[in-house]
């Protein structure tokens, strides 16, 4: 995205919401002082663990939820007191709420109704985005007479035909079974990418966050862990946590030798090697060097620091290995699965990385 | 840390008020349940505790004679509690575990007691198994005295099992077959899962259900007046202070005398039994129920379940036939003329009366139930669990000390400032002669059913079904109109029916309250059987049924659905 075509449309300012806890007394906090822009034309998610605040997050900004304090506000105009129905977002719920007493074309004319818009144009509108959504003759059908998929169209549907500002979704995906996630998931992406509409979506699949978004806000207990491109995630964390959490990762501890220019040297397993300082450190700071599991590799050389196979998985696509390395246990993806490559459980085998995928976190 | 959740209840009703409508809505259930529930209450309350009413406890409560009916009561409530909930776990049983004929038979046959007048089946009993009983003198010869009791338990289980049949039923069907499965899977057989299994998850619906007849028993006026003889109850005794000694005082004593178990067992069921519940509905069962096979368990159980419907059938029975025959138990000759009277003498002004204010107050008592429930499962508001406890005292509180609260509240204007707030309800030149009171008293009486059934319907609709409405821009009204109203209308359906029956049908509440210009069905049928003319008491009963019915049949046109949408309402 060109830097000068970022216009700010949705900005969160120090948003709280808290919730009485279970015994009443006390209060949990659910959303903790988040701040966050959303730019005019992205494709923004909200990605965490259950309970880290993501969806209230998403609620608040759709108006189901006031915040105890901070400050929302779309195209600069304060909107943190506006009722739902008077928000220009539209939400595609995780159970696709579909109303289950009417038509599929009713559902989908249900929101244009409410604008008192013209039955003519409603029929013209409801019937293009059938058709879009390829779901065109299904419109005198009840939901219950679709299939899951069918289900998440007329949901996105009747979002759609609003026309609204921002799409707002709460884990839209995750009712459908694997195949279909993945099909809908291209979907989504196409529409979105077609259209150019504002999107917030949320989801705790790191693989769904990744090929879906311009953006990622990796949320943890309440607040913002790291925001960024999925490339910025996956490769360069900040924290242990994102680390852990976008995806398969190993820690290594190390102890910088030399810093200079945010260049830093250290040794690790037996190699020396030279990466970015990411964060502020001197000659001697113990730091944690992440390696994801396909950046290690298992060689038969006695040069190398040697590990014991503890598992071997075969994945089709992949080999996952679980190996033991004085005690620690590694996770090694080898993504050239030929049979013949295989080693055996129990196999003492020599480990050896590709130095320019380590990245340095604080220990 | 209270603070935080009054905060933020303070802030759910701010967000209340920028909604004129719902505020409006609100503050009118509010003061609906304030006067018409909270206050004739309250007023038992400031009676018995007056300088009057103190000393009384103290002297009942030392007389062994009032000992020996407080006994009474709870001996008469504990047996009906058992023996009702016996029964209807046996229906319960019968229709889900085991494979016999007859269970639609035997299904409808439960549920015929929930649209009688109370005292039907009582007399009924009294002509088929009395002194000169048709069956007990006519078929065996014996001149059994009724009586008492044992004819009260007999006539009361009868009349009351068909709510712990359902109850326990829904709870059957709920249970998770893959849980028999596992029991049996892990080396249990059949007996060892119903003791380890079926039970424990049912445990708290049977003690719910051993509750609620216990309640229904001792706050039963109908029965121990036309049965009880000589074995005197708490509720009767209510009566007669009122009635024959005119002591509105000592009756409001007595009242809070009954009222303590009565509320100690709602309390208890509300706050307790609801929370041990292990039952989880979670829709779809994922297996069939497997069925009893052994056959001496499933025929005696089945021989047991058709020998209760063969009485219930009986009972009926008698009623129907004794409304077409002269002097039921002493003259057979066919007669149409308890029917005459009914409809076209003496006894059709009540008839319309009842049928009358039983419409007024049925639509209005479904609409405030559905719309409390409304509030208390969507809403957040301070005293929001106030007002759901409130609106369930109306039920939760014995008819005969409705009935009283409303003498000791209404029966003079009550003013604030020179204003008459509410006029003279009560007694003689009661505004509508008393009609008001009766309709309030009705609609006391029936919005705590159809509250329990909208609180039930609308927990089931997932919320996110409503927020997608006001997602797509519609606001609460239409939200409310288009789509929760819509999908809760079998909730309504079943509260309007039991609303209409529940006012056809009810005595102990409105026992004080009818006056020379208002006559009520329930109470002349009560005269018909003091009197002995027991023909016209059947006349009236077999009518009575007829105007349900038919009023069952209209609701079914007018809200009635079988669209099937409303079935799923998970909105998936």
């Amino acid at each position: 995205m060109e830097e000068q075509s970022k216009q700010v449309l949705l900005k969160l300012v120090n948003i709280v919401k808290e919730f009485p806890d279970r015994s009443g007394r006390g209060a949990v906090r659910a959303v903790d002082e988040v701040s966050l822009d959303i730019y005019d034309g992205e494709f923004l998610t909200l990605l965490g663990p259950s309970g880290c605040g993501k969806t209230t997050t998403l609620r608040l900004i759709a108006g189901f939820e006031m915040p105890n304090q901070g400050k929302i506000s779309l195209e600069e105009k304060d909107i943190t007191q506006q009722p739902p129905n008077k928000r220009d977002m539209a939400l595609v719920f995780q159970n696709y709420a579909l109303f289950p007493h009417m038509s599929v074309f009713d559902n989908v004319a249900y929101g244009l109704q409410s604008q008192k818009m013209p039955r003519a144009q409603i029929r013209e509108k409801v019937n293009s985005s059938l058709n879009t959504m390829g779901l065109g003759g299904l419109g005198d059908r009840r939901p219950n007479q679709l299939s899951g998929g069918q289900q998440q169209r007329v949901a996105l549907a009747r979002s759609l035909v609003m026309e609204p500002r921002i799409l707002l979704f709460d884990e839209p995906l995750s009712n459908l079974d694997a195949k279909l996630r993945v099909q809908m998931r291209s979907e989504i992406h196409r529409l979105q990418r077609s259209l150019g509409i504002t999107s917030i979506y949320v989801t705790h699949d790191q693989v769904e966050a990744m090929a879906l978004s311009d953006r990622i806000v990796v949320m943890n207990k309440g607040k913002i862990e790291q925001m960024g491109t999925p490339e910025e995630i996956y490769h360069y964390p900040k924290t242990r946590f994102v680390a852990d959490f976008i995806g398969r990762a190993n820690f290594l501890p190390a102890t910088a030798k030399a810093v200079t220019n945010g260049q830093v040297s250290l040794s690790l397993l037996g190699k020396q090697i030279e990466t970015r300082a990411p964060f502020e450190m001197a000659a001697g700071t113990e730091v944690t060097a992440m390696l994801r599991p396909e950046a290690l590799l298992l060689r038969k050389d006695a040069s190398l620091p040697q590990a014991i196979i503890e598992q071997a998985m075969y994945l089709g696509t992949e080999i996952e290995y679980l190996i033991n390395l004085d005690g620690t246990t590694i996770t090694i993806a080898d993504n050239d699965p030929r049979r013949q490559h295989m080693f055996a459980e129990g196999e003492t085998i020599g480990i050896d990385f590709i130095p320019e995928a380590v990245h340095l976190l604080p220990e | 840390m209270q603070g935080i959740r009054n905060n933020q209840q303070v802030k759910q009703f701010r967000a209340l008020l920028k909604d004129p409508l719902l505020l409006v809505v609100l503050l009118f259930l509010i003061f609906f349940v304030v006067v018409a529930i909270l206050l004739p209450i309250l007023s038992i309350v400031r009676e018995s505790a007056s300088d009057d009413g103190r000393p009384l406890f103290i002297r009942y409560l030392s007389d062994p004679v009032y000992q020996g009916i407080i006994w009474n009561t709870l001996i008469l409530g504990t047996l009906v509690g058992v023996i009702g909930t016996a029964i209807g776990f046996l229906f319960a049983f019968v229709q889900v575990k085991l494979n016999v004929p007859f269970k639609r038979f035997m299904h409808l046959v439960a549920l015929v007691p929930v649209i009688s007048p109370p005292f039907a089946l009582a007399t009924s009993a009294i002509v088929l198994f009395g002194r000169s009983g048709s069956i007990s003198r006519g078929i065996f010869g014996v001149r059994y005295d009724i009586y008492g009791l044992d004819g009260l338990v007999f006539v009361m289980t009868l009349s009351f099992f068909t709510i712990t049949y359902l109850n326990l039923r829904g709870m059957m069907e709920a249970l998770d077959p893959a849980l028999d499965e596992a029991a049996i899977n892990l080396g249990a057989n059949r007996w060892r899962v119903f003791r380890t299994v079926t039970i424990p998850m049912l445990l708290p619906g049977i003690a719910s259900s051993f509750l609620l007849l216990f309640v229904e028993a001792i706050a039963d006026l109908g029965n121990p007046l036309v049965l009880g003889g000589n074995y005197e109850v708490l509720a009767t005794r209510v009566y007669v202070t009122v009635i024959g000694l005119y002591n509105p005082t000592g009756a409001a004593v007595l009242s809070i005398i009954l009222l303590v178990p009565s509320l100690l067992v709602f309390v208890v069921q509300r706050f307790w039994i609801s929370r041990i519940s292990v039952v989880s509905v979670t829709g779809k069962p994922t297996g069939t129920p497997q069925t009893i096979e052994n056959p001496f368990v499933k025929w005696g159980l089945f021989a047991a379940a058709m020998f209760v419907c063969l009485m219930v059938v009986l009972l009926y029975g008698a009623i129907l036939h004794g409304a077409f025959v002269n002097v039921p138990g002493v003259r057979w000759d066919f007669t149409l003329e308890h029917f005459d009277f009914v409809i076209n003498g003496i006894g059709s002004q009540a008839m319309r009366d009842t049928t009358v204010l039983s419409s007024i107050a049925t639509p209005i008592a479904a609409v405030i139930g559905i719309l409390i429930a409304y509030f208390v499962v969507r809403k957040q508001f301070l005293g929001r669990d106030l007002l759901d406890f409130g609106a369930m005292l109306g039920i939760a509180v014995p008819g005969t000390i409705i009935g009283i609260g409303y003498i000791l509240a209404f029966n003079t204007p009550i003013m604030i400032g020179g204003v008459t707030i509410i006029p003279k309800l009560t007694g003689g030149q009661a505004v509508f002669g008393g009609a008001l009171a009766i309709v309030l008293v009705y609609i006391t009486r029936s919005v705590p059913a159809a509250l329990r059934s909208g609180v039930s319907s609308l927990s089931q609709i997932d919320p996110a079904i409503e927020e997608a409405s006001v997602s797509l821009g519609a606001d609460s009204a239409r939200t409310f109109r288009r789509i929760t109203l819509p999908l809760i209308r079998p909730a309504l359906f079943a509260g309007l029916v039991y609303a209409f029956a529940r006012s056809m049908t009810t005595i102990s509440a409105i026992i004080f309250l009818t006056t020379p210009q208002t006559k009520i069905m329930t109470q002349q049928i009560l005269n018909e059987v003091e009197n002995g003319r027991y023909g016209n008491a059947f006349a009236y009963c077999v009518i009575l049924v007829v105007i349900v019915l038919v009023a069952i049949g209209v609701f079914y046109a007018l809200v009635g659905t079988n669209t099937g949408a409303e079935r799923r309402v998970k909105g998936r």
